[in-house]
């Protein structure tokens, strides 16, 4: 994940417009098409009148962006720099964040300034006073609140009017791609509601919109992102696209209350000549405890095969939850490997049982690599940059009576000096960031963290190749 | 502690007047004002227009003038003239003047009238009243030989409460210096109509006006250009000038969004057959008064919006009632385009305020002064009617907004009256009456039901 350094601020713009139509006859195909059309084009017309407004969330700031601009704040003018907006935005976070908030600034780069689309309905054009219109042919008629998400990244000094204008252009976009997805998923009557979602491609392309039809799954979406991998130039081996990949912005809390990717706190080891490989994408911090769960001295393979999933999950190979220790076992009876009094107990499992859970549960293939010492690990550098260089998916590593994760090594080709990044399952405390990085649950360890007599496993689950 | 009531002079002159007038009869009237939640303002005292049809009333069952005071009569003039006025401004209460006679009797008729009311007028309301909204209403019984005055009120909320003391205290130019707020606002309105009968219309008008006002309900509000933010006031870091006559007029703005909470989850369109649609559009002008007692702006923010919502509202059921006089039927609800009555602006008796009249297409200035005589009690001359705030060109039906950055294109209006076979009207109240009644019967009598003890 690289962000361009010149990107400064994300100008996000959300708002509901009503889409709403009459059919004479659902079914006539052209006919009906140009009714959506001329609604689609009330639409963009209506978000270039001089009645939209923009409001910044969280501060007194209301611009009027096609009336020559005009706002709510005397000191911002048509020239001001749209960084001079930050200013007046009161931030709503709790004081407990405040140490790691120094910190998340720089690992996202981004600040995100949130407006909301409003309009004006008094200062009209006329004083015509209202009339009663009244149309009786029996009608279909269609309304479905449409969801705006609109995104525009933006340097500090870029001027604030030039801000407003692409916010509206790109709100013209919006309605034109939805109109397109409306068009193409219509069956008759029934009308699929188009959802944006805003991804994070490699540049040029930067923060990209995708408007997919809500209900039609990932799965029935294939061709649609093979095209769009072609026109952005995407490797056609790994999802970017799917809705699981959409971009986090980073001032959006997780509802789930889990906490993901926890070693970006973490400074890296000072090894000379060494780089990082580490872990590619998302995944979430399994450990003893969870979810109501006391598995506390048997289940850290579980929670490690949990974390994996949960990668799988999190980069959109699977729309399936990560599986509990109750289907964990159980799929590993489905295939055979276990008896059917295994579901229930609290034995432990490996790194083989890893590999089959994967395959059965979420048909991802692993490779498992052998060392009959700890010691040896050591030496296994260049196995494991290759790996993350290539999967980018979390180790399982499993041998003494422990198992654990291995997210990531930093490895010094010419001294052989190597450092391991490991996700501990074995903590019992709650989701608490400050504790899991100081008390190095999550944390970099030298080649003496292992056994050095005891022999390991280690599985490599391998990306499927698709998109 | 009761309630204060702040009353301009101009209405202890209007009563004596009445007073004066017929010493031996009943007199019952509406007290309009505003509300606040520390004091009370009464601008405006208007007694009960003589019922026409009187000679059929003299043989009723009751044993005296009380008696004959015709409740649903009352409550149908509390509700027009609550049509008549802007926002901020509302029937506050009720007056009865009696001889000493029959003086032992009229808190419990108060109680009644007050109650129904309450109920007529709440009927066709489309915003939530909210906790700082005052639920007291004011009763004032003067004795017609003593002149002795005693005013009361009523929780309207709390049918089994007694009523409580409150003072009534006369002053001079008690609205004089209220500020005014003021704004058009652009409505279009499109009414799908599920179902094919009659009451099915009703329905679907209501239900997509409701959801309309909940939409200007919850908007964003500019006064002057700012935002009412919090517990500000109104009018911050100005001296007040109790002396001055000014009144101090401040534009209001409303910014909307179109949340559809009940569309949310769904992951396709909501479509339904219907049999036809409808639609309403137009400009409405609206107004608003606030107290100058260190007036809040979120009160003078649900004031306008309040008005907004209203006067749409009783246009809509305006048009209805006239059309199911006239045409017999609501069938009669023509296709094409109707025009819907028109707002004009006259001044309030006695105050500098404004009270408002809805003029139909083929009424005149003329037809209005009648009704404000009617209902008002008060003589307005024609020239004093102001009927330029909304014009009576119609929007062309066949108007669509033009995929174009300029918005200021200049629009086709056409003056045409589209298919509105509309008989010469008589006056707006006898026919709102009728309707009122055949529809109101039932919930005044069950009010007069409850109340008999």
């Amino acid at each position: 994940m690289v962000y361009s350094e010149e990107c400064a601020i994300i100008f996000r713009l959300k708002g509901i417009l009503e889409f709403a139509c009459q059919l004479d006859n659902p079914n006539a195909g052209s006919q009906s098409q140009s009714t959506i059309s001329k609604s689609f084009q009330g639409l963009r017309s209506k978000v270039s009148s001089k009645h939209i407004v923009f409001t910044v969330c969280n501060s007194p700031i209301l611009i009027w962006p096609n009336t020559g601009f005009r706002s709510s704040v005397e000191s911002l003018t048509e020239a001001s720099a749209c960084g001079d907006i930050l200013q007046y935005i009161e931030s709503d976070d709790g004081g407990s964040k405040k140490t790691l908030k120094k910190k998340d600034k720089k690992r996202s780069g981004h600040t995100v300034v949130n407006l909301k689309l409003l309009f004006e309905v008094t200062d009209p054009a006329g004083n015509e006073a209202p009339s009663l219109i009244r149309v009786d042919t029996q009608q279909h008629c269609v309304k479905m609140p449409l969801h705006l998400d609109c995104v525009l990244s933006v340097t500090t000094d870029e001027s604030l009017t030039s801000v407003c204008t692409g916010l509206v252009e790109t709100l013209r976009k919006q309605l034109a791609d939805m109109e397109e997805v409306v068009q193409r998923y219509r069956k008759g009557s029934s009308f699929l509601v188009p959802q944006p979602f805003h991804f994070q491609l490699p540049e040029p392309a930067g923060l990209t919109t995708v408007i997919y039809p809500a209900g039609v799954p990932d799965s029935q979406l294939q061709a649609i992102r093979e095209d769009l991998h072609r026109k952005f130039e995407l490797p056609s081996d790994r999802p970017y696209l799917r809705r699981a990949n959409a971009y986090h912005f980073p001032d959006a809390a997780y509802k789930d209350g889990y906490l993901r990717n926890p070693h970006i706190h973490l400074n890296p080891p000072n090894i000379e000549d060494a780089k990082l490989y580490l872990v590619q994408g998302v995944y979430i911090y399994h450990h003893y405890m969870q979810d109501r769960v006391d598995d506390d001295g048997w289940g850290c393979a579980y929670r490690s095969l949990q974390t994996i999933c949960s990668w799988f999950q999190q980069q959109g190979y699977v729309e399936t939850a990560v599986p509990t220790h109750t289907q964990i076992q159980q799929a590993l009876v489905d295939v055979g490997d276990k008896e059917p009094r295994f579901v229930g107990s609290r034995q432990w499992i490996g790194s083989i049982e890893v590999q089959v859970v994967l395959n059965q549960l979420l048909g991802v293939t692993s490779k498992i690599l052998f060392v009959s010492q700890g010691s040896e690990l050591a030496t296994k550098g260049r196995e494991l940059a290759n790996h993350f260089q290539t999967e980018g998916t979390p180790v399982m590593i499993g041998g003494g009576v422990l198992a654990h994760t291995i997210l990531g090594v930093a490895w010094s080709e010419n001294s052989g000096q190597i450092r391991f990044l490991i996700l501990d399952p074995h903590y019992t405390g709650g989701e608490d960031l400050q504790t899991i990085t100081d008390k190095g649950w999550c944390g970099w360890k030298g080649p003496e963290f292992w056994d050095q007599n005891a022999y390991y496993n280690l599985c490599l689950p391998q990306r499927p190749k698709t998109i | 502690m009761g309630r204060s009531y702040f009353v301009d002079e101009a209405v202890e002159k209007y009563l004596g007047g009445l007073l004066a007038a017929d010493p031996g009869s009943c007199v019952t009237g509406l007290l309009a004002g505003q509300s606040s939640p520390q004091r009370d303002f009464v601008v405006l005292a208007v007694q009960t227009p003589q019922r026409e049809s009187e000679g059929q009333l003299k043989s009723s069952r009751g044993s005296g003038p009380l008696d004959d005071i015709d409740v649903e009569w009352v409550t149908e003039h509390a509700r027009q003239v609550s049509r008549m006025l802007p926002g901020g401004l509302c029937i506050l209460g009720l007056f009865l003047v009696t001889p000493p006679e029959l003086s032992k009797d009229a808190q419990n008729t108060l109680k009644r009238l007050i109650f129904a009311m309450d109920k007529c007028i709440s009927k066709g309301r489309l915003w939530e009243l909210t906790e700082e909204d005052v639920n007291d209403r004011v009763t004032l019984h003067i004795c017609s030989k003593t002149k002795k005055t005693v005013c009361k009120t009523l929780d309207v909320k709390d049918p089994k409460s007694s009523s409580k003391p409150a003072d009534w205290k006369y002053q001079t130019c008690v609205s004089s210096s209220w500020p005014m707020l003021t704004c058009s606002v652009e409505v279009d309105l499109q009414i799908p109509l599920t179902g094919s009968s009659s009451d099915n219309t009703d329905k679907c008008m209501k239900d997509c006006l409701k959801r309309w006002a909940k939409q200007i309900e919850a908007g964003n509000c500019l006064i002057s250009g700012r935002q009412a933010l919090d517990d500000s006031e109104l009018i911050s870091g100005q001296k007040k000038n109790l002396k001055t006559t000014h009144r101090q007029t401040f534009p209001a703005r409303i910014l909307v969004s179109d949340e559809q909470p009940e569309l949310d989850e769904r992951s396709s369109a909501l479509v339904q057959l219907c049999s036809g649609s409808m639609r309403v559009r137009g400009v409405v002008h609206c107004r608003a008064y606030i107290h100058n007692n260190k007036p809040k702006a979120r009160h003078a923010v649900q004031a306008i919006k309040r008005d907004i919502i209203n006067t749409v509202s009783s246009r809509v059921e305006m048009f209805l009632e006239d059309l199911l006089i006239s045409e017999g039927s609501r069938k009669g609800l023509c296709t094409g385009q109707q025009a819907l009555p028109r707002r004009v602006f006259a001044p309030m008796p006695f105050s500098g305020l404004s009270v408002c009249d809805y003029m139909f297409p083929d009424e005149s200035t003329a037809d209005v002064a009648d009704r404000l005589k009617e209902m008002l009690d008060w003589e307005t001359p024609e020239e004093d009617i102001d009927i330029s705030l909304e014009s009576n060109q119609l929007f062309s039906p066949e108007l669509e907004m033009t995929d174009s950055h300029s918005d200021d294109s200049s629009k086709h209006v056409s003056e045409v009256q589209v298919e509105n076979p509309h008989i010469h009207k008589a006056p707006q109240y006898y026919a709102g009456v009728v309707v009122a009644a055949t529809i109101a019967l039932l919930a005044t009598a069950t009010s007069l039901l409850y109340f008999s003890e």
